[in-house]
């Protein structure tokens, strides 16, 4: 899905990380919850934006529906409502990844952190491509630590390369994504095979 | 945490053998209400004669009037009518507050229509309206209108929109009358009003809108319910206290002295033998509000108790106390049209779905008033003006966040 939407509003951050808070109809998690590893932006002021990515989907414990599937409820208009009509509170854990400003992006860590109940969307295929021009984010995925680094890496990787618009610049794409990580885990080859064979 | 909680445990002790008390002397006074209903369930004239006595000598004795012929009447449901449609309507506020950045005040009303049989999703609103002109804020004397106007007001919108929903849905069925809709407010269907003299006026007010409001439901050929869960009244147990009274006892002092031996207990405690699903039978209530709609309207409310409960899900009782205008009582397939789809909702507790639903769509949470006035904050900020809160709310903030 390409082109951006909403996705929810910062609950807290910190300088390397932030958390959204969001609420999203059952019948349209699928289209509407942001990937495993992909770019999101916080707006902050003026054209200034901080990326990250998705390491983390949470689907809040919901007690209504709790109680409903226990009593085994199976009336249509039920289930439809719960569906269609009910929002699922939703958390996304994302690391911060770089920031921007204008058509510019920094890979490092940005000045401030967003701020509370700043807007969250995702990034159309033309901002991924021009934040994953350079590959220096990587460096910032591959020193986080509470996360699963190369789950998310590999993500994040499968939808830079799927953003590219044609075959030549995913295949291009990829290798030199590669070799930045040859680069990056020279020294736990184990590590980098068991990368680059996600990648394939 | 300031709650100095050692220093309470002392009377937490105590409340905990008063309470242990109280409920063996309420278990005791209710075996013997019970007992006295099984011996006594008629319903014959005299006792239609000692209940208008008390009502006319004692004008505060929130009695009421059997409709039927027995007090003890208890009917199962019916199945669950194979079409019907549930209107469900609740309202929620944010109160005027003269710490806040600015005076206004909110009401959000949420509105659920659930036509069982077509497996479809409801159709469900959240309609937000935020109140800050002078005339809506302040009152004639020029004081920040009470909570219990803004009460009132949310009210006045639960019941609005309960009728133009079952308007639309009897339109959306070509007039159909075969088809019943149901249209359910949380809590008793006339408003709760303050009896004062000097607010007359007003509080006909109140009445009037209510009247207007059943008068476009009875013309959609709607079934309007008041639902009251966990009700605390005693309109019954009042009848009980006049069986062993003669009718020319009933006067005031006779009545203040002995007339209020069930004083402290509620109807709960003597519908006890309504089985998961029954209702009992019709009461029209006595109140100072029931006998204003009265002479308003020439109608009278009605009401019943009914047992929620659902034994498939191991639950034995649980007393809700339904209200409908005199001209739905007088239906009897109406009746048993919303008795069947009411306890057919209740899942998955022992409370209508839609109404549940209902309440969550209106409902503002702390969090919801936060964004609301962070917004309200830069859009005073644009307008030139700085958004500020008073002293005291700020020192909350510092002092109450541990």
């Amino acid at each position: 899905m390409d082109g951006e939407y909403e996705v929810g509003r910062v609950l807290r951050s910190s300088t390397a990380a932030f958390t959204v808070g969001c609420r999203q109809l059952i019948a349209e998690q699928d289209k509407m919850t942001p990937k495993l590893g992909a770019l999101l932006k916080a707006k902050g002021g003026g054209d200034r934006v901080v990326y990250g990515m998705t390491c983390n989907v949470t689907i809040e414990d919901d007690a209504f529906v709790r109680q409903l599937v226990a009593a085994g409820v199976d009336t249509a208009e039920i289930i439809e409502d719960q569906r269609q009509k009910r929002q699922v509170p939703i958390v996304v854990d994302v690391m911060i990844v770089g920031h921007g400003e204008g058509l510019k992006c920094y890979h490092r860590l940005p000045p401030q952190p967003p701020r509370t109940l700043d807007e969250i969307s995702t990034c159309g295929n033309a901002e991924v491509v021009r934040f994953t021009q350079e590959h220096d984010w990587m460096r910032l995925v591959l020193g986080s630590i509470d996360a699963p680094v190369d789950q998310i890496l590999v993500a994040a990787l499968r939808l830079a390369r799927d953003a590219r618009p044609s075959n030549d610049e995913r295949r291009q794409y990829l290798v030199g994504a590669g070799r930045e990580l040859a680069k990056l885990l020279s020294l736990d080859l184990a590590r980098l095979d068991g990368i680059l064979r996600q990648l394939r | 945490m300031t709650l100095e909680l050692n220093r309470l445990t002392g009377q937490v002790d105590a409340m905990g053998e008063k309470l242990a008390q109280r409920r063996e002397n309420t278990a005791r006074r209710g075996q013997e209400a019970r007992q006295l209903l099984a011996a006594r369930p008629e319903v014959d004239d005299e006792l239609r004669a000692k209940i208008e006595a008390a009502r006319k000598y004692d004008e505060w004795r929130r009695g009421a009037m059997p409709l039927g012929d027995r007090l003890d009447e208890a009917c199962p449901p019916n199945p669950d009518p194979p079409e019907v449609i549930l209107i469900a309507a609740d309202g929620s506020q944010i109160f005027p507050d003269r710490h806040a950045i600015t005076t206004y005040y909110l009401i959000n009303t949420g509105t659920i229509v659930m036509r069982r049989g077509s497996g479809s999703a409801p159709s469900t609103d959240s309609a937000p309206e935020i109140f800050f002109e002078d005339e809506d804020v302040y009152d004639d004397e020029g004081q920040v209108v009470s909570n219990e106007e803004i009460s009132l007001a949310r009210g006045r919108r639960e019941i609005e929109a309960l009728a133009r929903l079952a308007e639309q849905e009897r339109r959306a069925l070509g007039g159909d009358t075969s088809v019943p809709i149901v249209a359910l407010v949380d809590g008793p269907l006339l408003p709760w009003l303050r009896p004062d003299p000097q607010r007359n006026d007003r509080i006909n007010e109140e009445i009037d809108f209510v009247i207007r409001q059943l008068e476009r439901l009875r013309a959609a050929q709607a079934i309007p319910v008041g639902y009251v869960d966990r009700p605390g009244s005693g309109f019954v147990l009042r009848i009980m206290e006049l069986l062993d009274l003669r009718l020319d006892q009933i006067e005031r002092d006779t009545l203040r002295q002995q007339g209020y031996k069930f004083a402290g207990l509620t109807d709960r405690a003597l519908f006890q033998w309504l089985r998961p699903g029954e209702r009992s039978g019709f009461f029209n209530p006595y109140s100072n509000a029931h006998d204003r709609y009265y002479s308003r309207s020439g109608e009278r409310i009605a009401f019943a108790y009914v047992n929620m409960a659902h034994a498939g899900r191991g639950e034995e009782m649980a007393l809700a106390r339904i209200e409908v205008p005199g001209w739905v009582a007088d239906r009897k397939d109406w009746l048993d049209a919303a008795h069947a789809a009411l306890y057919a909702n209740c899942v998955p507790t022992a409370y209508p779905y839609v109404l549940a639903r209902a309440h969550e769509l209106a409902l503002v949470s702390q969090g919801d008033k936060g964004e609301l006035e962070r917004l309200l904050g830069q859009v005073m900020m644009r307008n030139g003006m700085m958004p500020e809160i008073s002293v005291k709310a700020s020192n909350k903030l510092l002092t109450g966040a541990r």
